[in-house]
C-alpha cells in the first residue's frame, strides 16, 4: 500500500527548480515595468519636443495598462504564472524599504492620525457591508468575507478570514473577484476624483490608503497622483493592514460561537500568525533611518530600490486583472461590493476632508 | 450551541511570504549599508 502511494506521488521539486520556475514571470514583470518607465520618459519628451499638450502619464499607469492588455487580450502563458504571482512579495519588500523615507517621528504622528481614521473606517465599513450583504440575501459567510475584504485589506484579509471561519472555496473566490474588480475601478477613478476636488497630496494619499482595498492598488492609486501621495497611501494602508489580526479574530470567535467554525486556541498566537510581518520590517528600517544608520546617499539608494520593487508590483497588478475571469463569478457579490465601495469611498472622503480641516492638510 | 472541538493545526515550519519579503529587504539594506551596493539608479 505504502509502495503504491509512493509510486503515485509526484517527485519532490528542488528549491533550485522552484526558483528557476519563477524567473520567466519575474522577467516579464521587469520588462513591463521598465517599458512603462521608458514610455513615460519618451512620450513626455516627444510631446514636449513637438509642443503638444499631452497629459503626463506616469510609468505606473503604463505598466498597469500593458499588463492589462497582455492578460486580457493575449492571455498569460503558464510559464509566466509562478513568477507573476511574486508581485505581492515585491510589494512587501518595497514597503519595508520605503521605511527609509519616513522618520519614526513622522510615522508616529501620521500613523496616529491614520490609526484613528482607520479604526473609524473599519468599524463603519464592516457594519455597512454586513447590512448590505443581508439586504441582498448573500450567504452569511460570503457577506463576512466581502465585509473584511472591503474594510481591512482586500485579498490577504479574505484569505486569512476564509481559513479562520471555515468559509467555502466558492465564497472566497466570489469575494476575491469582487474586491479585485473594484480595486481596478478605484485605481482609475480615484486620481480623477482627487484632481477634480483639488485634494492635496496628503489628503489624497490618506484617502487612497483608507478606501482602496488591496495594498498594491492603494499604492498604485497613490503613485498615479504623486510620489508624496503614494507615501501617505502606503502608510495609511499599512496601518489598516496592521489591524487585520483583530478583525479576523473577532469573526473567528463569532463563527465559532455559532458552531460553524473551529474554535480559536491561543488568541495571542492567533494575532501573531495573522499580523503582517512586513509592518515590523517597515518600522525597523524607519527606526534605522531615524537614528542616522544610513547616510543620505544610502537612504536614496534604499528609496530607489523600493521604487524598483513597486515597479514590478504595478506590472503584476495589470497582469493579474482578468476581466473574463471576474465576469464568471456572477453579478450579485459584485453589486454588493460596488455599492459598499462607493459608500466607503464617500464616507472616507468626508472623513479625510474634515480631519484635514483640523490637522491642516 | 456548543463550539466545535479545537482543531490545533501543526505550525508550518516554512517562512511566510511576509517574512521572506522582510528578510530580503533587510539583506538588501545591509548590502547598501556595507557599501557593497553603492548606488541604485532610478
Amino acid at each position: 500500500m505504502a509502495a503504491a502511494i509512493a509510486l503515485t506521488q509526484d517527485p519532490p521539486i528542488s528549491i533550485s527548480t522552484k526558483f528557476l520556475r519563477l524567473l520567466p514571470g519575474i522577467a516579464l514583470l521587469f520588462a513591463i515595468g521598465f517599458a512603462g518607465k521608458l514610455l513615460e520618459k519618451n512620450i513626455n519628451a516627444y510631446a514636449k519636443g513637438h509642443h503638444w499638450a499631452f497629459p503626463n502619464i506616469e510609468y505606473v499607469l503604463w505598466a498597469i495598462l500593458i499588463g492589462l492588455v497582455i492578460s486580457n487580450v493575449f492571455g498569460l502563458a503558464e510559464i509566466f504564472k509562478p513568477g507573476v504571482a511574486t508581485y505581492e512579495f515585491w510589494l512587501k519588500a518595497g514597503i519595508v524599504l520605503l521605511g527609509s523615507r519616513f522618520l519614526l517621528g513622522d510615522v508616529w504622528k501620521l500613523g496616529g492620525v491614520s490609526l484613528l481614521l482607520v479604526v473609524i473606517e473599519i468599524t463603519g465599513s464592516l457594519a455597512f457591508m454586513t447590512f448590505l450583504g443581508r439586504a441582498f440575501g448573500l450567504r452569511p459567510k460570503l457577506t463576512t468575507l466581502l465585509a473584511v475584504g472591503s474594510a481591512v485589506c482586500g485579498v490577504s484579509a479574505i484569505i486569512a478570514t476564509k481559513g479562520a471561519i471555515d468559509a467555502d472555496e466558492e465564497d472566497s473566490s466570489f469575494a476575491i473577484a469582487a474586491i479585485l474588480a473594484l480595486g481596478a475601478i478605484a485605481l482609475f477613478t480615484f486620481p480623477l476624483i482627487g484632481h477634480a476636488l483639488h485634494l492635496s497630496d496628503h489628503a489624497y494619499g490618506i484617502w487612497s490608503g483608507l478606501a482602496v482595498d488591496n495594498t498594491a492598488e492603494a499604492a498604485a492609486a497613490g503613485a498615479l497622483y504623486s510620489d508624496a501621495a503614494a507615501k501617505l497611501a502606503i502608510l495609511t494602508k499599512t496601518t489598516r493592514n496592521a489591524l487585520i489580526g483583530f478583525v479576523v479574530l473577532g469573526y473567528a470567535i463569532h463563527w465559532a460561537r455559532k458552531g460553524q467554525a473551529h474554535a480559536v486556541g491561543n488568541k495571542a498566537t492567533f494575532l501573531w500568525q495573522k499580523f503582517p510581518k512586513f509592518v515590523l520590517g517597515f518600522l525597523l528600517i524607519s527606526l534605522l533611518a531615524t537614528v542616522g544608520f544610513f547616510t543620505k546617499d544610502q537612504n536614496t539608494a534604499l528609496a530607489n530600490l523600493s521604487r524598483w520593487a513597486f515597479l514590478l508590483t504595478f506590472a503584476g497588478v495589470g497582469l493579474r486583472t482578468n476581466v473574463r475571469e471576474m465576469r464568471k463569478q456572477g453579478l450579485r457579490p459584485f453589486v454588493v461590493g460596488f455599492i459598499g465601495e462607493i459608500a466607503i469611498a464617500l464616507f472616507t472622503l468626508v472623513l479625510v476632508i474634515v480631519t484635514g480641516h483640523f490637522y491642516g492638510f | 450551541m456548543s463550539e466545535r472541538p479545537q482543531a490545533e493545526a501543526k505550525p508550518d515550519p516554512r517562512l511566510s511570504l511576509d517574512t521572506w519579503a522582510v528578510l530580503v529587504a533587510l539583506f538588501a539594506a545591509a548590502l547598501i549599508r556595507l557599501g557593497i551596493i553603492s548606488r541604485v539608479p532610478w
